[in-house]
């Protein structure tokens, strides 16, 4: 029962503590049920008149906390099985469900409320809005939702003090180096309390340095309020911050193994 | 998404590419501009005629005649008669304020006065109204009083300009009036110009202090054009001489007889007793030729005037005049209308091209935005608004500089520039004829209707952002 569910979540009053910005209550159906849950997953894409099988019977679940990395060589669907997860696109067979609820059979809009109540994004490539300076480049998932100006900003640079960017609250992406722009990435992602952080090759543009840093900030801002994190990635350095490691090879799982580290 | 947050992300979006934003807003205001003054040219037309049909008289007045177009005739089939009774009638119609016959002399007349008869006027207009009905009808005594006495009369406001004093020749035997149009011009020879007579001289004579004498007559031919007639050579009789004693000048109205200009306006029956005087064969019946119907409401003329047609008389008013004139400037409007509307169209077609360029743009800024979870619907507002803020924008300063431009025109055709003529060229008033009129409703009307063009094109622009999938922010990485 998608909707009832859904409206019943939609109901509930947005909790922001302001010094982290992090949702903080009870998270329904997070104890007993896996935080991400997948079954039989199949996405074919259309290539002319035939069509290319890019996952196949795909099961998963990921626990409340864990910090699960799929892992992969380019072409291998890594990053076709994350836009299933997050319900950018749906599947062609099978389910997810986050928290309980099928992201794949919700509707767009659903699913935009959805993505504004219990998601967060880091995209490879920043994708800072240009215009935007960083305050309110963070603060912009807590203006979908519709939170005051005044609120939204106050959180926004709590955020960014966090990630150590208290000197650059009002600079424009173009002015900040790679590293600066996906720390507020990072901050965007994390500025709702979301339940579920997806992070799309987070570190691939970034120096060495520099990587070590982004990781770890997720890895920080993910224990410290019990958040889930799906890494993806082909970097095997990166694969070590990891609880788990996913292999992913031709669309199918090949390995799936604990990371003690 | 919060209203004022999703304005506040169309400025930073306007503002993003200005030269662009200014050059599609030039656009609008270009098409704003050529409608509301082309709409004002039309409007102008129509100040034009209101006031020429203001100069034409009371427009309230119904002259009502015998017959009328095939449409009259009693029950018995005659035409009606347009007797005391039928006056009565008309009186009796609830929007009626005041009702006269209107009788004229037959024969030709003639007024003298002065020592030997010196000052003369000839073809006069004798007028025969019913004098108590003066304040009802709406003619206004400019001095004097009303006629109360047989041998009392009214004169026309130029009557006494008339008079040729017979013992002087050339230029000095008229006094020349310019009778409202301006300055009298007297042309100088000595410069070969044209020189203005600042102000109008006195008639020869005051005429509410001098009686005069009319001669009339079925054989009378005037005072000057056959003197021998004077003299009384004609079988038909000679003509009959009265004194009149003038107590009242009226304003000239030619809606309300001629002699209102220069005439003899005389109380009905004592015009009737002339007639018999001077011919007593012309026992005429008691019809009269024409009755005047003043209608209290300038808007219920057209009522009026059908209700007495009804009764089986013609009626003429300036009723039909006035529509033929507003159909006329009507159809002129939607023209000019028409033509300012294509450039309007051709700025619609720079906004939506505008749009589709910047959603092109930002197509991977939308699909970020989906992804962090903004609906469908906030973005579409934000495109829609964009859109429609460089139709408001456009539409604003369009009406500014329409008014400007409105204001130059009005100046240019006034001729002089002031601060009294700025006032008027904006807000008209007075006497004043304006060539372009911007009423009220026209800024409102090309307001709106340049934000709505501004939607309208930004429609199927807001369409294709909407669509964009979230997808292409992740997959388009630089």
């Amino acid at each position: 029962m998608a909707l009832p569910h859904v409206a019943q979540r939609s109901a509930e009053p947005a909790r922001i503590s302001m010094d982290s910005g992090v949702r903080r209550g009870p998270r329904p159906g997070a104890r007993r049920r896996p935080m991400i849950e997948v079954r039989g997953l199949r996405k074919e894409y259309p290539v002319g008149d035939e069509s290319v099988v890019a996952l196949e019977r795909i099961d998963l679940a990921v626990p409340r906390g864990q910090i699960c990395c799929i892992y992969g060589e380019s072409g291998s669907g890594k990053s076709t099985l994350l836009n299933q997860l997050a319900g950018l696109e749906k599947p062609t067979r099978g389910a997810v469900r986050i928290g309980g609820v099928p992201v794949s059979s919700l509707s767009e809009r659903e699913l935009a409320v959805f993505r504004q109540r219990h998601l967060g994004f880091v995209f490879q490539s920043y994708n800072l809005l240009p215009t935007l300076n960083a305050v309110e480049n963070v603060a912009m998932p807590l203006m979908f939702r519709g939170v005051p100006k005044e609120r939204r900003e106050r959180a926004a640079r709590a955020m960014l003090e966090r990630v150590g960017l208290k000197g650059r609250m009002g600079h424009y992406p173009a002015q900040m180096s790679g590293g600066q722009q996906q720390r507020v990435g990072i901050a965007r992602a994390f500025i709702a309390g979301p339940q579920v952080v997806f992070a799309d090759e987070p570190t691939g543009n970034l120096d060495s340095r520099t990587k070590v840093e982004v990781m770890e900030m997720i890895c920080d801002f993910a224990h410290a309020h019990r958040q889930t994190i799906v890494l993806v990635t082909h970097d095997d350095h990166m694969a070590r911050y990891a609880d788990r490691i996913v292999t992913l090879f031709d669309g199918r799982i090949v390995d799936d193994t604990p990371n003690t580290h | 998404m919060r209203f004022a947050d999703i304005l506040r992300l169309c400025r930073q979006n306007l503002l993003r590419r200005k030269s662009r934003t200014v050059l599609t807003v030039l656009g609008v205001v270009v098409g704003c501009c050529s409608i509301v003054l082309m709409v004002s040219l039309g409007a102008g037309i129509n100040e034009q005629n209101e006031r020429m049909l203001e100069s034409m008289g009371d427009l309230s007045i119904i002259t009502v005649y015998t017959g009328g177009s095939g449409a009259g005739g009693g029950a018995d089939g005659k035409p009606a008669a347009l007797d005391d009774k039928a006056v009565e009638e008309f009186r009796s119609i609830p929007q009626v304020a005041g009702v006269t016959p209107m009788a004229s002399m037959p024969y030709t007349a003639s007024l003298k006065t002065g020592g030997g008869d010196r000052y003369v006027v000839d073809y006069v207009q004798v007028m025969g109204i019913d004098t108590t009905q003066l304040d009802a009808m709406g003619y206004v005594l400019l001095e004097g009083r009303a006629p109360l006495r047989p041998g009392e009369a009214l004169l026309g406001e130029y009557t006494a300009y008339d008079f040729t004093d017979r013992f002087r020749a050339g230029e000095d035997s008229m006094r020349y009036h310019s009778r409202g149009s301006g300055g009298m011009c007297v042309y100088d020879e000595t410069t070969g110009t044209c020189r203005e007579v600042a102000d109008d001289p006195d008639p020869f004579f005051d005429p509410l202090d001098t009686p005069l004498t009319l001669v009339t007559g079925p054989s009378f031919n005037g005072l000057l054009s056959s003197e021998g007639v004077m003299a009384g050579d004609t079988g038909a009789g000679a003509p009959l001489e009265t004194t009149l004693t003038p107590v009242g000048i009226l304003e000239e109205d030619y809606n309300k007889g001629g002699a209102t200009s220069s005439g003899v306006i005389l109380p009905l029956d004592d015009l009737k007793r002339l007639i018999r005087d001077a011919d007593p064969s012309s026992a005429r019946a008691s019809a009269y030729d024409q009755v005047l119907v003043k209608v209290s409401d300038m808007a219920q003329v057209g009522e009026v005037e059908d209700q007495i047609r009804a009764l089986g008389f013609g009626t003429s008013s300036v009723r039909q005049m006035r529509e033929n004139l507003e159909e006329q400037s009507r159809a002129i409007q939607l023209i000019l209308g028409g033509i300012g509307a294509v450039s309007l169209l051709v700025a619609a077609i720079g906004i939506a091209n505008t749009m589709v360029m910047s959603v092109t743009e930002r197509t991977r800024e939308i699909g970020i935005m989906k992804a962090l979870g903004c609906t469908v619907r906030d973005i579409r507002i934000m495109f829609l608004g964009e859109a429609g803020a460089i139709g408001f924008i456009g539409g604003a300063i369009g009406c500014v500089i329409s008014a400007v431009a409105s204001v130059a025109i009005n100046l240019v055709s006034f001729g002089s520039v002031d601060v009294r003529g700025v006032v008027t060229a904006l807000v008209g008033g007075g006497e004043a004829v304006r060539v372009s009129v911007i009423p009220w409703w026209l800024y409102l009307f090309a307001l709106a209707f340049s934000t709505a063009i501004g939607l309208l094109s930004g429609f199927q622009p807001a369409n294709r952002a909407v669509r964009i999938p979230a997808l292409d922010a992740i997959r388009n990485t630089t």
